[in-house]
């Protein structure tokens, strides 16, 4: 075993549990620190998010990772919970499946919200702050290089990260900017202050919105959001006023019947002229009539028909799912045969220090007989015996990368050492 | 170098083109990096090959370069290719080409029924046959772009109204550009449209002063498709004004830029199969030409 990892995620330990886990980037200095000092000689990169904290070890030779039950222990010392506790939560895996885990991790497919492009950033976190505290080795880079890879071509090469899959983003995302190009000179009003209106202002904002106005039957409510927000106010009994004013409407009301009726917006559309409105009504009940969606220029979305797209484009990243494993496999198999072809450096390393400690030999013996010879014969002769041994090697050394790809060459690792006198 | 672009044909760039659009049409089943890549590098190399061919038929064209009824369909994919590689290249999520390169074929397939001998012009008309050649050649361009905004217009809204997400590498760009784009084209498409016409009118008088062509009668179909597609046009640009101040303003526009573009073809259609005497020598008068009339 080389590789290994012990953790745990938002599937298997209870959040109270999650949250007393979790490493703070101090803390996390910390534990390597500690870890560098309980396990010599080994690798350690710890990856702590809010949905995961997992520990990732590696060792050649005689470094072999520590047990999984050396690491609840250590885990559990260092974030002072009881190991006891830890041990039933908490899981591992060792070299290929420890590689095939890592990948899908970073790639988001193992997340919370599959394919969330967050991840990489932080398992790139955790592998800068290994190096930093010099628990990162050649064994856990060639992994993490690995899966910093899977994630850039699961990224590019399906679209699983890709439709968003929150109601607020996709309300501007996907239909706000079908609908404008610029919202730097748009005005927002803000109707109500249920829990989404501000984050679907931050998109809006991220979007270049400038001009909000808060209206809210409180005035007092809507000057803390407002202030909150960094808008302005508006007065409830101008609503007319204000929707005619307004580019984009985004309604969070708790109001029980809608607010806009078919007969308000009449009196509204005379004076828009003709500027297209968007209504993002995320209340529930509707603070828009729906009967004002058919009226030409207006484009309104209600929460449910959000939600549907949300919907949409959860099942479109799941039908991806398939793609994106096959990546993570191909990937592994790719990483893992160079692993274990890596177990064969040395091997390969005496086989060819004897060969050519031989062919020096017999060309000394040559060149002794045949003084006569001038240098450039010299080292013809001698690119030549390099040429022989290298072809000669050829082949021993193909089976034994063939053979790395499926685990670990032992069988003719052995029959090599046997062959030719090499020695542990 | 020279025998290598005199050896270019209109095949090439077509079929460069048509390559070019069946990567976008791909889009619509499947992802590629490579698939946007091969896209823009036919485009690109059909766009060299049709630039080095009217550069070389300009080169060599003994009468005014490129004023044949063949060159200016292909002046006019010209600028369509080239607008669509730039819009491509700056928006490579939106399927630019999907909506360009048909017509971009259809103007090179026009170029194959229309007539490759120049129009006969004296030094005097010449500046007049560039004004009005120009002009019409600008007109339908502005028909053309404003039909493929139309045409996107309408089919975001279509989406938008649906309440459907955006399909992957299939983003339309928002309705405010695409109804941008159509009340400028409209606009554009009326008074260069008009200005053509209205030149054609000095030169038809110019080359009969001259005696260099014979008057083309105000019933010669150029002149009534011409007429009726300015009509169209200047009528088009007066409504799109007319309604802006209506909800149903940016709908209106869209609609009105895909007519115009319907109007466009029925006119080139007509010029292609009908007689005329547009363009004809005097001593070809006897026998009105079938083919090769300018839009």
């Amino acid at each position: 075993m080389n590789l290994a990892f012990v953790g745990g995620t938002h599937r298997t330990v209870p959040l109270a549990l999650r949250e007393r886990l979790a490493f703070s980037t101090e803390q996390a200095t910390e534990a390597l620190r500690r870890f560098r000092e309980r396990f010599p000689g080994r690798e350690g990169v710890l990856l702590s998010t809010c949905n995961r904290v997992e520990f990732y070890t590696a060792g050649e030779n005689d470094a072999v990772p520590p047990l999984p039950e050396q690491m609840v222990s250590f885990l559990a010392e260092c974030r002072g919970i009881d190991a006891h506790v830890l041990r039933g939560v908490l899981s591992g895996e060792s070299d290929g499946a420890a590689a095939r885990h890592l990948f899908s991790v970073a790639a988001g497919l193992d997340s919370m919200v599959l394919g969330e492009p967050q991840i990489v950033a932080q398992v790139k976190q955790a592998w800068s702050l290994a190096q930093q505290n010099q628990t990162a080795g050649p064994l856990t880079g060639e992994m993490f290089q690995a899966a910093f890879r899977t994630a850039k071509r699961v990224a590019s090469e399906t679209s699983i990260g890709r439709e968003r899959l929150s109601i607020p983003s996709i309300a501007v995302a996907d239909f706000a900017r079908g609908v404008f190009e610029h919202f730097d000179d748009k005005r927002v009003l803000l109707i109500g202050a249920g829990k989404m209106a501000a984050e679907t202002l931050r998109y809006l904002r991220e979007a270049g919105a400038r001009d909000v106005v808060v209206v809210n039957r409180s005035a007092e409510r809507a000057a803390a959001l407002a202030t909150q927000l960094g808008a302005r106010t508006g007065r409830f009994e101008s609503l007319a006023a204000e929707l005619a004013a307004a580019d984009l409407v985004v309604s969070t009301t708790g109001a029980t019947t809608p607010i806009v009726t078919p007969e308000l917006y009449s009196v509204v559309e005379a004076d828009r002229g003709s500027r297209p409105l968007v209504v993002l009504d995320l209340a529930v009940p509707r603070d828009f009539d729906p009967r004002i969606g058919d009226r030409p220029g207006v484009w309104l979305y209600s929460i449910d028909d959000l939600a549907s797209a949300c919907a949409a484009n959860r099942r479109s990243r799941q039908r991806e799912i398939p793609a994106a494993m096959a990546i993570v496999e191909e990937e592994t198999y790719r990483f893992m045969g160079d692993l274990h072809h890596r177990s064969t450096a040395p091997v390969i390393e005496q086989l060819r220090a004897g060969w050519s400690e031989t062919g020096e030999t017999e060309l000394d013996r040559l060149f002794r007989r045949l003084p006569a010879l001038d240098e450039s014969a010299r080292a013809e002769i001698r690119q030549a015996f390099d040429r022989y041994a290298a072809k000669l090697l050829h082949s021993p050394l193909a089976s034994l990368r063939k053979e790395s790809r499926s685990g670990p060459p032992h069988g003719l690792l052995d029959a090599l050492k046997r062959l030719f006198d090499l020695k542990d | 170098m020279i025998e290598f672009v005199s050896g270019i044909s209109v095949v090439c760039f077509a079929a460069s083109y048509l390559v070019a659009l069946a990567c976008e049409v791909s889009r619509l089943w499947f992802r590629s990096g490579l698939r946007g890549a091969a896209m823009v590098g036919f485009m690109a190399a059909g766009l060299l090959a049709h630039t080095l061919f009217l550069v070389w038929r300009g080169v060599n064209e003994p009468a005014v370069p490129l004023s044949s009824a063949f060159d200016w369909y292909l002046l006019a994919a010209w600028v369509l290719a080239g607008g669509s590689l730039w819009l491509t290249v700056s928006n490579p999520r939106t399927p630019v080409g999907l909506f360009m390169l048909p017509l971009v074929l259809g103007l090179i397939g026009g170029s194959q029924l229309s007539s490759r001998d120049p129009f006969p012009q004296s030094p005097a008309t010449q500046i007049w046959g560039a004004i009005h050649g120009g002009f019409n050649l600008a007109a339908s361009v502005a028909v053309a772009i404003g039909a493929i905004s139309g045409l996107m217009w309408l089919i975001q809204a279509g989406r938008l109204a649906r309440k459907q997400a955006p399909l992957q590498g299939f983003r339309m760009p928002s309705l405010e550009k695409l109804s941008h784009t159509c009340r400028r084209t409209l606009l554009t498409a009326a008074w260069t449209a008009a200005a053509g016409f209205v030149s054609g009118l000095v030169l038809n008088a110019v080359n009969r002063q001259r005696g260099l062509l014979e008057t083309v009668p105000w019933n010669d179909p150029v002149v009534l498709r011409m007429g009726g597609l300015v009509a169209w046009l200047v009528v088009a640009a007066l409504m799109s004004r007319a309604v802006r101040r209506r909800p149903d303003a940016a709908r209106t526009r869209a609609v009105l830029s895909v007519v115009s573009l319907c109007v466009l073809m029925i006119s080139i259609l007509w010029g292609l199969f009908g007689t005329t005497r547009h363009g004809v020598p005097p001593v070809e008068m006897a026998q009105p030409t079938a083919r090769g009339a300018l839009p």
